[in-house]
């Protein structure tokens, strides 16, 4: 690895950015730098790049299989076949790609033939809120608790391509970009699912 | 609720919404990452392409079935009106249907095809010695002047006037000891 991408990457991490450099969007880009010599080193077939890779996602992968209604089991088997996918479809990962979207894209897919495969199979979603950690103590965090679990049921009631557009979005934090190519779709198509997403959601709390 | 609030807590609940995640899980899967990391390109457009179809076998083998007559249709210069393709994929899935159970009616169904298409075509299949490999079933005049001649085994050969006398000749010959 060369010292301009090491550097990059070291730039790219959150810790090494000062609040300043936070507050003016330095970090995403320089996540983005990371992420493009992540794809260069990938393609080049690195081995250890595959390594990082694994550390970096696999968590956000198993709790975005576990977002769109993957029981614990299959969530984690789901999150082996999108890596191992993943290894496979590597001279597809552009440049100007993002990393995010790509390896996202291939773990929707996956999840879709699983559901494909198991028609007839429940969703069963994180059923755990944590708001331990928000500060609020008694009824105003059961309060809470209770308007989250609300909104994480609804999300659950709508249909598999609006959940998962809420789950890329929100809960993934994908941007736009990011969270259309996960999709498969154009930006303007994933903000319009957005919009249908959310009004889906409000007559379902209302 | 409205839309502000509900985007607050879908942000939230990004945070919040979560559990631990096995920890061995990125060991396992590191383990699997093949030595050499494969880099061939099948575009995912083209693998959304077939997932997304959704065709069973039989619909899959049925078009392709159909292309393939239509093609001939219009390249051979073959009749391609609505009955004609129809005649063609009947008489293509009785070929390939059952073929092994009774060789002689398929032949037999694409020797009335022909006939009904107003080709010059002759079934010999009454008079023939169905266990003689080398008994003529039919034979059908190409636009060229030869004969394609079906034996009874189903095989076939394209052979000129001179030539289908011949086998005539000695197909009754052999039928007459």
């Amino acid at each position: 690895m060369n010292e301009k991408s090491k550097l990059a990457e070291q730039k790219a991490n959150p810790a090494y950015l000062t609040g300043e450099q936070r507050n003016l969007g330095v970090s995403r880009e320089l996540l983005h730098q990371s992420q493009d010599s992540l794809s260069a080193r990938l393609r080049a077939g690195d081995r250890a790049v595959a390594t990082e890779l694994v550390d970096k996602y696999y968590e956000q992968i198993y709790l975005f299989m576990r977002r769109l209604g993957h029981d614990r089991h299959a969530a984690e088997d789901l999150t082996q076949e999108t890596f191992f996918s993943a290894w496979h479809h590597i001279g597809q990962l552009k440049d100007d790609k993002a990393l995010n979207g790509w390896l996202y894209r291939i773990a929707a897919n996956v999840s879709r033939l699983h559901w494909r495969r198991h028609r007839h199979q429940e969703t069963v979603g994180i059923e755990q809120i944590d708001v331990a950690d928000s500060g609020e103590a008694g009824p105003d965090a059961a309060g809470r608790r209770e308007q989250l679990g609300q909104v994480r049921d609804a999300v659950a009631r709508l249909s598999a391509n609006l959940r998962q557009t809420i789950v890329l979005h929100y809960m993934q934090q994908l941007t736009i970009a990011e969270a259309a190519e996960a999709a498969g779709v154009r930006q303007g198509t994933f903000k319009s699912r957005l919009n249908r997403a959310l009004r889906a959601l409000k007559e379902s709390m209302a | 609720m409205d839309e502000k609030k509900i985007h607050g807590l879908l942000t939230e609940l990004g945070r919040r919404w979560t559990e631990p995640v096995r920890p061995a899980l990125g060991e396992e899967i590191k383990q699997r990452i093949p030595h050499r990391l494969s880099r061939h390109k099948i575009g995912w457009e083209t693998v959304n392409i077939i997932i997304d179809l959704r065709l069973s076998k039989s619909v899959a083998a049925a078009a392709i079935v159909l292309a393939m007559i239509l093609l001939l249709n219009l390249f051979g210069g073959r009749d391609s009106s609505v009955r004609g393709i129809l005649q063609d994929s009947v008489l293509l899935v009785k070929y390939w249907g059952g073929a092994t159970e009774n060789d002689v009616s398929v032949l037999r169904s694409k020797y009335e095809h022909l006939l009904a298409r107003g080709e010059d075509v002759r079934w010999y299949g009454e008079s023939v010695d169905r266990k003689d490999g080398l008994a003529l079933l039919m034979h059908h005049r190409l636009s060229n002047g030869n004969y394609m001649i079906t034996f009874v085994d189903g095989r076939e050969r394209e052979v000129d006037s001179e030539e289908l006398v011949e086998l005539l000749a000695r197909m009754l010959q052999r039928k007459a000891k």
